[in-house]
């Protein structure tokens, strides 16, 4: 899970882009992704993030993720495989019967839908991996004009991730020393025995959240027009990228409606 | 009762807090734990009742190795006091949650009520026991921890900071209950940062310093090696410190770590001269 | 000069929601003031009022914790209740007990530019605050850090930092080291120390931690049940030790020593806040006896 979410420092082209170029990379990838219904054209879709991830100097790090990815893509593969009736018979899995058919068509059309799915999902960590989560914040304020307020609530949320975890652990041993047991009965039970760690989790959660809002008080949150420290300069390169990308995604429109068409 | 041997602690992240850890605690000893933040004071409490496990080394208490054991049957044996009270507390009765424990162990009804009755006393709860324990002050929420872990009674108290964020009453008032825990027989380990409590409450002080045991030895002993403590960061209670700055104080003064001793000490010391005079 | 700090007459109430104990008054009938460059400690027992004195001083209450208010803070000649909350943390910087919750972005950079950006400072301002804010408290190394790999005692200095950020004429600390080892303890004391006698800043910290406090502050206020019981320099203080006592607080063990010795004419010199005072006083004492003899 946490590396889905998570940052890596490196010094790389990739790292070094406005957030929003990055943001509209990983849009356009999707878009596309449901405008092609061409397997080998996915499949390029999917290797160019990986080229993007081994540019950012992250392939290492996305690999887990990338590979669960390829993991859910086949299982995917394997459950739609059988429904799809239309094409020539490749072969049957139960043979002499006609149950559990693969034919070209589902096979081609169940690879795609599989890795079309690994698409949508593998450009998200590799943005995460390479812009902090605060740049992207600021550029969904600045240029999208989504609230601060909103935007703040999410960086926060990520902020104190280690902080619950912390507290959760200690309350969890807490009760365990007094011989609580978590591991027992039926659902109303397990419902019961999570009261003791639940309750005072969320206690101790408003305690903290309260402290936090007047430790914001005291520093002037919200006392008007915010400025930030980082600006991130749309540069040129960004503006190639993005004009690159609005290209492949008027050529996708094109051959989907041609597509349609023909 | 509590022998460690050889014990190393890993976090997954592969993080070694504890390092090649030997002691050996008797019955009925009162043990203060000192070191920095991160020296793994809390890391080796949690291995005595089993809430953590020695990756390798083996904890046993009362003969008892914690890895064959869970920490709800270590709770018989050993009670552990956490720094915060609020990480516990979720019934709507201080009665409710002092009992909470025993009722864990399966005791009948009439045995939870009367040891609630008897650990609510010795913390001086009795009158708040069908109060919410939210509404009480913090140190009377540290009682309410301390009764909840009495209300066990464990042979073994291990205790984690128990005064801190207290006021210098409050924590003097907990220690003396301690102390009174001590005098009937129970074993005695407390992790603090405050070496007065030290000093005034510890008969043995261990000082860990990055995973490793630094000094194992009577408090005296141990205050009286300050350069060994500044090697971690950690200095002798003041009156020790006073004393240590006297070049020939072994003469004069002893070993004092106290404000009673040191003035029994001076006394002393002055009328033994005015008899010399004499 | 006029005081930086004034309370008049304060007795605070908070709304009688919660509890039965809440009845009382936080605070009655409160009057001080204190100058620019003071260093001021606040002790008391658990339930003083300590807590929430420094909440009327940095303008959440009245603006945004309710309750009944009688009596006038003045910061800088100007009534809190007239000043937005804002404004008054231009004017007074804020340190909290819990490290772990007043941190709130993720790297240390973030926590320092964080009160400078709300503010709406130039970026390049808000650059050259920050780098005078690390240099000021020492940590320009932890620049870059996130904040949950730091020391308890480095995570408050940040906590300072971003609050000095500001450049606020008062900073306000309540137990900032109650969570710290003693060393951590020290960092923040030295730190304080030289804001205070480098900087001209005025220092009001409440602390439980009687010996190092009596060290390093010109001025104790000891708060009890809401009142304020005494307000003296630490010697005053500490010749008067049953005082203290008669509150559940109590002096540095020197000082208590050296208190019972001169009670027993043993002890000659003025009464010592710190060991190294202890030290000489004694050998002086000692010293004079055996002249005397």
């Amino acid at each position: 899970m946490s590396v889905i979410i998570s940052y890596f420092q490196r010094d790389s082209m990739v790292h070094r882009l406005n957030p929003l170029t990055k943001m509209i990379w990983s849009v356009v990838l999707m878009m596309l992704s449901f405008m092609v219904t061409n397997v080998y054209i996915l499949a390029v879709l999917f290797l160019s993030i990986v080229l993007v991830a081994y540019l950012a100097k992250i392939l290492k790090e996305m690999l887990p993720a990338f590979i669960g990815l390829l993991y859910f893509a086949a299982f995917f593969l394997l459950f739609q495989v059988f429904f799809i009736p239309d094409g020539k018979t490749l072969f049957v899995l139960i043979p002499g019967t006609h149950l559990l058919r693969v034919t070209d068509q589902g096979l081609l059309f169940s690879a795609a839908m599989g890795i079309r799915l690994m698409v949508i999902a593998a450009s998200f960590p590799v943005l995460l991996g390479t812009t902090q989560v605060k740049d992207l914040v600021v550029m969904l304020v600045e240029k999208l004009k989504i609230p601060y307020a909103y935007a703040f609530m999410f960086i926060t949320s990520i902020r104190f991730i280690p902080t619950f975890v912390q507290e959760m652990d200690l309350i969890i041993q807490a009760q365990c020393s007094r011989a609580h047991r978590l591991d027992k009965g039926n659902f109303i039970k397990k419902f019961l025995s999570i009261c003791p760690l639940a309750i005072p989790l969320m206690i101790t959660s408003v305690k903290k959240a309260e402290q936090m809002a007047i430790s914001m008080e005291t520093r002037g949150f919200g006392s008007g027009k915010r400025t930030y420290l980082h600006h991130d300069k749309f540069a040129l390169k960004d503006w190639m990228i993005c004009c690159s990308l609005f290209v492949l995604m008027v050529i996708g429109i094109f051959f989907n409606i041609k597509g349609f068409l023909g | 009762m509590i022998q460690v041997t050889d014990v190393s602690f890993q976090y997954p992240n592969g993080f070694t807090i504890l390092e090649h850890i030997s002691f050996q605690i008797n019955r009925g000893e009162f043990v203060a734990l000192i070191g920095q933040n991160g020296a793994g004071k809390t890391t080796l409490l949690k291995q005595f009742n089993g809430l953590l496990k020695p990756t390798s080394g083996n904890i046993l208490i009362d003969q008892v190795n914690t890895k064959d054991s869970s920490t709800g049957e270590l709770a018989r044996k050993v009670g552990y006091l956490f720094q915060n009270p609020d990480h516990q507390i979720f019934l709507p009765t201080v009665e409710k949650e002092i009992g909470f424990g025993p009722a864990n162990l399966h005791l009948s009804k009439d045995e939870v009520k009367e040891r609630v009755r008897e650990a609510a006393a010795e913390v001086g709860l009795t009158q708040y026991l069908n109060e919410n324990p939210l509404f009480l002050s913090k140190g009377q929420r540290q009682r309410v921890a301390f009764a909840s872990l009495l209300s066990m009674q464990p042979e073994v108290m291990v205790l984690d900071e128990p005064t801190t964020g207290q006021d210098y009453q409050e924590g003097i008032e907990i220690m003396e209950m301690v102390k009174e825990l001590h005098q009937k027989g129970h074993t005695i380990v407390f992790v603090t940062h405050d070496m007065e409590l030290v000093a005034e409450y510890a008969q043995r002080v261990i000082v860990l310093s990055e995973g490793r045991i630094l000094i194992d030895d009577v408090c005296r002993k141990v205050f009286y090696q300050p350069e060994l403590l500044k090697q971690t960061n950690l200095f002798p209670s003041q009156i020790a410190r006073l004393v240590q700055k006297f070049p020939d104080y072994s003469k004069r003064f002893g070993q004092a770590l106290t404000v009673r001793e040191l003035y029994e000490q001076v006394l002393k010391m002055t009328e033994s001269d005015f008899r010399c005079l004499l | 000069m006029d005081p930086v700090i004034t309370v008049e007459h304060l007795t605070f109430r908070y709304p009688t929601i919660a509890s039965a104990s809440t009845e009382a008054a936080a605070l009655k009938d409160v009057s001080f003031s204190i100058h620019a460059g003071e260093f001021v400690g606040i002790t008391g027992p658990a339930g003083a009022g300590k807590s929430t004195l420094v909440l009327t001083i940095n303008g959440i209450i009245p603006h945004f914790q309710s309750g009944i208010f009688q009596g006038k803070v003045l910061i800088n000649g100007r009534d809190t209740f007239e000043t937005s909350c804002s404004e008054i943390s231009r004017q007074v910087g804020s340190v909290f007990q819990d490290p772990e919750a007043q941190l709130v972005t993720p790297t240390v950079e973030d926590e320092i530019a964080f009160g400078l950006e709300n503010f709406g400072f130039e970026p390049g301002l808000i650059e050259s605050r920050i780098q005078e804010a690390l240099h000021l408290i020492g940590i320009t190394n932890l620049r870059n850090r996130s904040t949950s790999e730091l020391s308890g005692g480095q995570k408050q200095r940040v906590s300072i930092a971003a609050a000095v950020a500001l450049r606020p004429g008062i900073l306000i600390l309540d137990e900032p080291t109650s969570e710290l080892d003693p060393m951590g303890t020290m960092e923040v004391f030295e730190v304080l120390k030289q804001l205070n006698q480098q900087f001209g800043l005025t220092i009001i910290v409440v602390e439980q931690k009687i010996n190092i406090l009596m060290e390093y502050i010109q001025r104790l206020l000891v708060l009890n049940q809401g009142s304020l019981v005494f307000d003296r320099t630490p010697r005053e203080i500490i010749k008067e030790p049953e005082t203290l006592h008669s509150v559940g607080l109590r002096v540095p063990p020197v000082s208590e020593l050296a208190y019972l010795l001169k009670k027993a004419a043993l002890y000659t010199e003025e009464l010592p806040l710190t060991v190294d005072e202890a030290y000489s006083g004694l050998q002086k004492s000692l010293g004079r006896r055996k002249e005397e003899k």
